[in-house]
């Protein structure tokens, strides 16, 4: 039990990190598809940065920055130029999925994985089973308590919903949309650079290209499975972590008769499941394509 | 005409804009970038026999891009092309691993006919949940590119793999050559007919059908469509079903074409490509021809660079979504340094 408690904490919490991203933007009315990018960005900066310098405080600063860079770039893109926010989001996606490659192929001249000398420091032995949780997921819980306090209990958070959901009484209280979308998506590049560090520094301390594997998706579901909020995106994180975890032990169970690949789907099903039920029960998608769309 | 030549203009005013931004992140990597993109120039148009190569991957790609228009016309952002593509390369693998010694001619219409009704299928259930219950369809198609993948891996290392096989990536037993419809050049009658075949169904489609002009207008105001009396579910699904079924048959056209068998992960970066391609293309048919050549030949280009120039192929990758980030941008570049502030919807 204590296992899987654990174990689950630790997939869970990179996600965890990018969905809290995902639910700053989603308040303030901006589908960020590009938290996949952000993440895959801000786990390469970290293990990259930790080898090169040696130092996971750099690491960690360096993923924090790339991934704030990255943001800046998508508010840019959706405010400015008024592009469409899923395709730029996207496009943000593939500039953080092939920049990573390109970093990595133009460093090391190879598309091998990064190892880096030191990971984030853990709790250590002495606290048994639980000795391998780092400090980002003890941060975890405090940082999701926080974002609540900050969306539900802070004026911003009122005006950041505002701007989300009604641009127009925002600006008529004096909040500007484009600034306030400016601030959450910077504040979410933070999170998300942390989730992508943490994705890669805090279990294995490797960087292999693409390791993300969708987990910014997953994390953009989660914020729509849970509605928009802090602690409902985390749990259904934690689902997500939890399908994950499970398919691992089936295999380990039944080995053969649990063929690999179909155990690595059940995430994504699992991901299709919770987006249904979140559509079938609270009504479509909160903001459709179609509203979006290029006209 | 203006209108047209204007939107001509704005599309690659931003693909120049994307251009420049990965030339400056190559140059911050140590790279020089005018070298870099001489390379690309080279290697996708310019260099012996490019252009033959940019038809090879320009055909599949403009076949998937056809559906993709197809989708976005009627409003839903079918982004799961890559997933589609595999479902129907593995469709037309099946169709011809479990009919041996028919009539060639016989196999290979079955294999087209396979990977149409395998893609069709994996965009159907995206679709029914859209239509059902509003899932974002983003999410759900995007997913299944990541199932599809997995099933690829599975079926190639599995049912369908090729015993005789060596090496890190897995592939099933070759196609027989008399069921291809092409040699590994990748250009014959076969796959030039099909493409040309999908680009003028396309274009009728969405011309001169009541099909096309009812999707053209629910993708801009659904609830006028419903008012005048036209099914919106049947439309959309038909759109989805549409978008998946010319995905799948590019699927065919790479498995019983140039690459003759089903390889684990082949062309990773096609969906993303497709929609690339649409979007760059405003979503015409006739643009979506020239914009997949130029496509093509990046895509041939990412093949040449590690080997001609030393560089990463990821760079092609970067270029691709960089254009992603910009095309579909409402402020035209030249008219970014000083948007109103009234936020005017002149485009």
């Amino acid at each position: 039990m204590i296992d899987l408690f654990v174990s689950v904490l630790r997939t869970g919490t990179p996600m965890i990190y990018v969905a809290m991203a995902g639910v700053l933007a989603q308040r303030a009315g901006v589908w960020n598809l590009g938290l996949e990018g952000l993440m895959i960005t801000g786990a390469c900066a970290a293990v990259v940065l930790t080898e090169q310098t040696g130092s996971v405080l750099l690491g960690l600063g360096g993923a924090i920055l790339f991934s704030v860079l990255l943001s800046a770039l998508l508010w840019l893109v959706i405010e400015k130029l008024r592009a469409n926010p899923i395709i730029a989001g996207l496009g943000l996606t593939g500039l953080g999925l092939g920049g990573t490659d390109f970093a990595v192929q133009a460093i090391y001249g190879s598309e091998g994985a990064v190892t880096a000398p030191a990971g984030i420091p853990n709790l250590g032995p002495a606290f048994g089973p639980f000795g391998v949780l780092d400090a980002l997921v003890i941060a975890m819980p405090c940082v999701v308590f926080g974002l609540w306090v900050l969306c539900r209990r802070t004026r911003f958070g009122l005006r950041l919903a505002a701007c989300g959901e009604h641009p127009f009484a925002a600006r008529s209280v004096g909040a500007d949309p484009a600034r306030m979308r400016l601030i959450a998506l910077l504040l979410g590049g933070v999170l998300a650079g942390l989730g992508g560090a943490e994705l890669s520094l805090g279990g294995l301390q490797i960087f292999s290209v693409g390791m993300t594997a969708g987990r910014g998706f997953m994390a953009f579901s989660a914020v729509i499975f849970g509605a928009g909020h802090p602690i409902g995106a985390t749990f259904a994180a934690l689902f997500f972590a939890l399908v994950e975890f499970l398919g691992i032990k089936a295999q380990l169970v039944f080995g053969e008769h649990a063929p690999r690949d179909f155990v690595l789907m059940l995430p994504y099903l699992a991901t299709v499941l919770g987006i249904w039920i979140s559509a079938r029960f609270r009504g479509g998608a909160l903001l459709s394509a179609t509203e979006m769309r290029d006209g | 005409m203006g209108g047209r030549l204007l939107a001509i203009g704005r599309a690659v005013a931003f693909v120049a804009l994307a251009l420049v931004l990965c030339g400056a992140i190559f140059e911050l990597a140590g790279f020089s970038a005018p070298d870099m993109f001489a390379a690309i120039l080279d290697g996708a148009f310019l260099s012996d026999g490019a252009l033959a190569h940019d038809l090879r991957w320009a055909c599949p790609l403009f076949v998937s891009a056809a559906g993709v228009i197809v989708a976005f016309r009627c409003g839903y952002f079918n982004v799961g092309a890559q997933g589609q593509f595999y479902m129907g390369a593995i469709g037309a693998t099946v169709a011809v691993a479990l009919l041996p010694g028919w009539p060639a001619l016989l196999v290979t219409l079955v294999a087209l006919l396979a990977a149409l009704a395998f893609g069709g299928l994996w965009a159907l259930w995206p679709g029914w949940l859209r239509i059902r219950s509003g899932t974002d369809e983003v999410i759900t198609t995007l997913m299944g590119n990541f199932i599809a993948g997995l099933f690829l891996i599975w079926v190639t290392s599995g049912p369908l793999k090729d015993p005789s096989g060596s090496g890190q990536v897995t592939s099933s037993t070759p196609v027989p050559a008399a069921i291809r419809i092409s040699t590994d050049t990748g250009v014959s009658g076969w796959i030039i007919g099909l493409t040309v075949a999908v680009g003028l169904v396309t274009w009728v489609l969405v011309n001169r059908t009541a099909f096309g002009v009812l999707g053209g207008l629910a993708g801009r105001n659904p609830v006028m469509v419903t008012w005048q009396g036209a099914r919106l579910s049947r439309l959309g699904l038909g759109a989805f079903v549409f978008s998946g079924a010319t995905a799948g048959l590019a699927g065919a056209m790479e498995v019983l074409g140039p690459d003759g068998r089903l390889v684990s992960g082949f062309s990773p970066a096609h969906g993303f490509t497709a929609v690339l391609i649409a979007l760059v293309a405003n979503l015409s048919v006739s643009g979506g021809v020239i914009v997949a050549l130029f496509f093509g030949g990046l895509a041939s280009a990412s093949l040449y660079l590690p080997v001609i120039a030393g560089l990463p192929s990821a760079a092609i990758d970067m270029v691709n979504a960089a254009i992603a980030l910009f095309i579909t941008s409402r402020v035209a570049p030249w008219r970014l340094v000083r948007v109103p502030r009234s936020r005017s919807e002149r485009r």
